[in-house]
């Protein structure tokens, strides 16, 4: 009997099994290579550091950040990229990349730094798991790395503005979405009918952006035009996670 | 540049045609310029020369300065300064000049995504080598990146840009990574590309040649031979990738690890001679097989 491995991640909300872009990604690759996961949703009171989560605990070690869990899992034999070509695996890393570089950038301002929306929602959401006085300290603090990984990795020295970078996030966030859209077409999965590492990652990115109610909805208007993509999250949603959701 | 600014320029570009006296400017080629930037600078270099476009290379010791977004390097072309491989392609494209128009949609995006796997992992690496491994931090990037300036400045410059490029490292998570994982990243990537790039010339290799098409067409040829209206070219993410792979191998570095993990590659050895050799004519490689 293998070991039980546990994951520690933000629960969920809107109909998603969590909001939070890292937690999806590993728990649809879980869902997709077989991985039994358990998992447990972080509340207020969780005792371990928030700043890791998603958080992946065995018997032996812990491991934190998407990219290592998943490294993991398939190293444990969990793995949902057997049937791809040597090509389609390098398209993998490719596209990946290409998520973290264009679209990651426009869904943290959505989320963290756009004042209407962290406000509102992203900081009471979070706020509310997280026990008094973590509350008040830690979602800035994450709004803060927010901004700064926005600005570090797309501002221009030596005056990192934010509103010259904003216009350009978004312009290229759009673009990536419509190069999703085209390159995913009619299929139901990126890389044929069974779904692969690139399918969790994008299923991570996109879900909460399609599926979180925000007063300022730029970027999720431009995702709701591209049928395609909502049909992907859709589907996944009502395959992989239904069951969880009737529970919870 | 705001997306005003980039439209006006693109607006100029297209109203008149590419000058003799072009020129791209990078730092000192001897003395100062670093791994990260010299690769850049060859990537902008092979595209060019890809589209057949004349450049004179300058080198001054402030050109990080002088670059209007900071990077190098940028070309000067006209009254208009553009900098970084991106925009340089684009301004490129306005003055109707491509080298990716033959590809269709599906070939567009996974270029674009190949050219963001080299930024987001070799460039990075390259990043991380220079500024955040003491060894080489200590043996030739302090030494080179402020020598053309006198003390202090040299040392101040040095140490603000480390500064710089570690804060950026936390900001995307790679603060904590150590060497190995570093190289395992560039074993990741290199391994990508050698995937992708098989055992064709170039990475994408059947553009349909448009103006071949149209005068078949309207010659009412017929449309037999239809591998007749393809011709095998590079594009961008073929100048991106040698620029940085050529750079990595031939760069003197404390220890040879980087390309020593490219050298494992072997149609990325035969793909970058085969560039050097085309496009910067060179009788024999520079690229040492030991």
């Amino acid at each position: 009997m293998a070991a039980p491995l546990e994951l520690s991640c933000w629960g969920g909300g809107w109909g998603l099994p969590s909001v939070h872009s890292d937690s999806l990604v590993v728990m649809a690759y879980a869902k997709f290579s077989g991985a039994p996961l358990k998992v447990n949703v972080i509340d207020n009171t969780w005792r371990g550091s928030r700043g890791d989560v998603p958080v992946l605990t065995t018997e032996d070690n812990t491991i934190s950040q998407p990219a290592k869990i998943l490294n993991f899992l398939r190293k444990q034999k969990y793995n949902a990229d057997y049937e791809l070509s040597a090509k389609q695996g390098a398209d993998t890393l490719a596209y990946i990349a290409l998520l973290e570089e264009k679209l990651l950038p426009a869904v943290l301002h959505t989320f963290w730094v756009e004042s209407d929306n962290y406000f509102t929602v992203t900081k009471p959401w979070f706020a509310s798991r997280m026990p008094f006085p973590l509350s008040l300290i830690l979602p800035g603090r994450m709004s803060k790395g927010a901004l700064n990984r926005i600005l570090l990795t797309r501002g221009e020295p030596p005056l990192y503005h934010l509103r010259e970078v904003e216009a350009r996030i978004y312009r290229d966030a759009k673009e990536c979405l419509n190069l999703l859209s085209n390159r995913l077409g009619t299929s139901q999965f990126f890389f044929g009918d069974m779904p692969s590492t690139l399918d969790a990652y994008v299923f991570g990115f996109l879900a909460p952006l399609y599926k979180v109610r925000f007063p300022k909805v730029q970027l999720q208007e431009h995702l709701k035009q591209l049928s395609n993509l909502c049909r992907f999250c859709d589907d996944i949603l009502n395959s992989y996670f239904r069951l969880s959701l009737g529970d919870g | 540049m705001s997306l005003v600014a980039e439209a006006l320029v693109s607006q100029i570009a297209a109203a008149e045609p590419w000058p003799e006296n072009a020129t791209l400017y990078q730092q000192l080629k001897g003395e100062q310029i670093l791994l990260s930037d010299n690769a850049a600078s060859l990537a902008v270099q092979a595209f060019l020369q890809m589209c057949n476009l004349p450049i004179k290379v300058v080198c001054r010791a402030n050109a990080e300065y002088m670059s209007p977004s900071g990077k190098v390097p940028f070309i000067h072309v006209g009254n208009q300064v553009v900098s970084e491989l991106g925009p340089i392609v684009q301004f490129v494209k306005a003055k109707g000049h491509s080298l990716s128009d033959g590809l269709d949609e599906v070939q567009k995006a996974e270029m674009k995504a190949y050219m963001e796997l080299v930024n987001n992992m070799l460039l990075t690496a390259e990043l991380y080598l220079q500024w955040c491994d003491d060894a080489t931090v200590g043996e030739i990037t302090l030494a080179r990146y402020g020598s053309p300036y006198p003390w202090p400045l040299n040392h101040i410059l040095a140490y603000q840009k480390q500064w710089e490029v570690k804060r950026k490292m936390k900001a995307i998570g790679w603060g904590n990574k150590t060497l190995d994982q570093v190289l395992e990243d560039v074993d990741q990537c290199c391994q990508a590309l050698s995937q992708r790039l098989g055992t064709q010339p170039y990475f994408f290799n059947k553009h349909l040649n448009i103006w071949k098409f149209t005068v078949h067409v309207l010659s009412k040829s017929g449309l037999e031979n239809f591998e007749h209206y393809f011709t095998i070219m590079p594009t961008e993410l073929d100048a991106l990738v040698f620029g940085h792979l050529y750079t990595i191998l031939t760069t003197q570095m404390t220890n040879d690890e980087l390309s020593e993990k490219v050298k494992n590659y072997s149609n990325l050895l035969a793909f970058c001679r085969r560039i050097e050799q085309h496009y910067f004519g060179k009788g024999s490689s520079s690229i040492r097989l030991s």
